[in-house]
């Protein structure tokens, strides 16, 4: 009989608690990706059916049914537009934040800290009269704007310790070079936390992409987002197993791809803001 | 320093400061205005004082979803801080493996809330959910999980573990393995176990992320929607109602602008203080 040593038996340990929690966080969406696979009568069976013969209904239906391919489409806008104003607005706060003293500094962190941590219930009521009134309401760029509360001060806080990481020499040496404020950003700054300014636009497209509550309050029908689209699924939930399985698949779907791609700058941009503070 | 040489930090925030100003400090300001009035969003528009707040106070129904949000926050922040810091530990140990063992583990932080609501409701079906006949077969009897008003708190708990756990295992993990390496070789040296390192060594290093983590998770949690509204809708009756989903419940289903803005104005503070006291506990830590 082998003997095992201490660390042995640990890392074996170790292997059987990681294979348990990949276990437990795959199982449930496999299983959903599944029951989108199956007819209803399967997907309702017990014992359940572990093979079956899968069909496309589901993603038919979905591709057929009204408003949810544009609901698709919508979130490609809304989150591209707003990563885009989020990143432009935060390179430059960052910097200004970064490069500066200035009054009033202190008090605009603890801001962009409350902006960032207050329930959104606060501000999607006001926003809400206000977008009836200035006709925002049900519109990209009206869900756009009004992601900036969390995703401006998400960017700048991420894209400011990047900035940090950059060498003061590098500055320095811009700077006696007769650089602009403009060109140390584009030659300077810029190229440097490139990497982290991907993280953190990958970030908040994650966020933008996945995010309900807002969504909710202020679109209806032509800015209606996925997540949006697919709580409308919840209603008859007992009954329609298979199209709000499948709604599920295709709204986490591009997510999930992303995710696979980009998985070292989701990594660096979700550690390095709570390493560095 | 002179104001000529602010000059350009002033510029590089403005458009910043402008576009913040209109999406949170406006509505915050409206939000505690109108908490002083009587609107629901028709003609009706008086000023009323302090009586929205009153009442608010006064109602049973606000104090008992205002445990329900402390209990659901205290509890899954609880649960994922000790499944993810376990789970970091267990990883960091791994030579091999560990790269695609965190891809994998990432998983559900790509998941949308409202999906992971939907998902949840098809898993954990009481008739004829995957997840009771798996218990069925380890001879556990079904739980009616969401349906029943002992058992739909602890499991939308459950729920948000299975999703945000992962949050905490990533930042811990990369925590961990920027530990520096020689007082965790010196205590091995010393003789030390796996569970004595971590407790003495590791541990107190840790104390600054986990303290971070800590704080995400509790603000997070406190200000749940997404997965309450997707599952429950806050019941059975009101047993998981929370703050969001009141405040949703008032102003959308019932009208009641201006009582949706009170409840969130006292939430709003009630966020604002646990982060306070939060920031004040590390500062007397670190002291």
């Amino acid at each position: 009989m082998a003997t095992y040593s201490r660390a042995q038996l640990e890392r074996l340990l170790a292997y059987l608690i990681a294979l348990a929690a990949i276990l437990i966080t795959l199982f449930p969406i496999v299983w959903i990706l599944g029951i989108s696979l199956k007819t209803q009568r399967d997907a309702f069976a017990l014992p359940p059916k572990w093979l079956f013969e899968p069909i496309w209904d589901h993603y038919i239906a979905l591709w057929e049914k009204p408003g949810f391919v544009d609901a698709f489409l919508n979130t490609v806008y809304v989150t591209l537009l707003g990563v885009g104003m989020a990143i432009v607005m935060a390179v430059f706060t960052a910097y200004s934040i970064h490069r500066f003293r200035f009054r009033g500094k202190k008090l605009f962190g603890v801001w962009l800290l409350l902006a960032y941590m207050l329930p959104e219930f606060l501000f999607v009521i006001p926003m809400y009269a206000l977008y009836q009134r200035i006709g925002w309401y049900d519109t990209h760029i009206g869900l756009a704007f009004v992601y900036q509360v969390h995703s401006l001060p998400f960017a700048v806080w991420l894209i400011r310790s990047f900035f940090k990481e950059i060498p003061s020499e590098l500055d320095d040496a811009s700077r006696i070079d007769g650089c602009s404020h403009l060109g140390a950003l584009r030659h300077v700054y810029i190229p440097l936390a490139a990497p982290g300014i991907a993280a953190t636009a990958i970030l908040t497209a994650i966020w933008i992409w996945n995010e309900l509550t807002i969504a909710l309050s202020l679109s209806f029908s032509q800015a209606q987002t996925i997540t949006v689209a697919v709580a409308s699924f919840r209603g008859y939930a007992s009954i329609a197993w298979g199209p709000m399985a499948a709604a599920s698949i295709v709204a986490i779907a591009p997510m999930l791809v992303f995710s696979i791609i980009a998985q070292k700058y989701i990594v660096k941009g979700l550690t390095l803001g709570s390493l560095k503070g | 320093m002179p104001f000529r040489r602010q000059g350009p930090a002033y510029y590089f925030i403005a458009p910043a400061v402008l576009v913040l100003a209109i999406t949170s400090l406006y509505p915050a300001m409206y939000s505690a205005v109108l908490s002083l009035y009587n609107w629901n969003w028709g003609n009706q528009f008086d000023f009323i004082g302090l009586r929205n707040y009153l009442d608010l106070f006064k109602s049973d129904e606000f104090w008992q979803v205002l445990r329900q949000t402390f209990l659901f926050a205290v509890s899954a922040t609880a649960v994922e801080v000790l499944l993810g810091l376990g789970l970091a530990v267990a990883v960091d140990g791994l030579k091999f493996g560990a790269g695609i063992i965190r891809t994998l583990l990432l998983t559900p932080l790509m998941v949308s809330g409202i999906i992971v609501a939907l998902m949840s409701k098809i898993l954990l079906d009481p008739m004829l959910g995957i997840v009771n006949y798996l218990l069925g077969l380890l001879g556990i009897p079904p739980s009616p999980f969401f349906g029943a008003a002992a058992t739909a708190m602890p499991t939308v708990i459950m729920v948000d573990a299975w999703w945000q756990t992962a949050f905490v295992f990533i930042i811990l993990l990369a925590g961990l393995q920027s530990l520096p390496p020689e007082p965790i070789e010196a205590a091995r040296v010393d003789g030390a176990n796996a569970l004595q390192i971590f407790f003495r060594v590791k541990l107190p290093m840790l104390r600054p992320i986990l303290f971070t983590v800590l704080i995400f998770r509790t603000i997070d949690t406190l200000k749940v929607f997404d997965l309450i509204f997707g599952t429950t809708g806050g019941g059975p009756q009101i047993a998981t109602e929370v703050m969001q989903t009141l405040a949703y419940r008032e102003a959308f289903s019932f009208l009641q602008m201006s009582e949706s803005m009170t409840i969130m104005v006292v939430f709003s503070l009630i966020v604002m203080a646990v982060c306070l006291v939060y920031m004040r506990l590390e500062e007397r830590i670190e002291d």
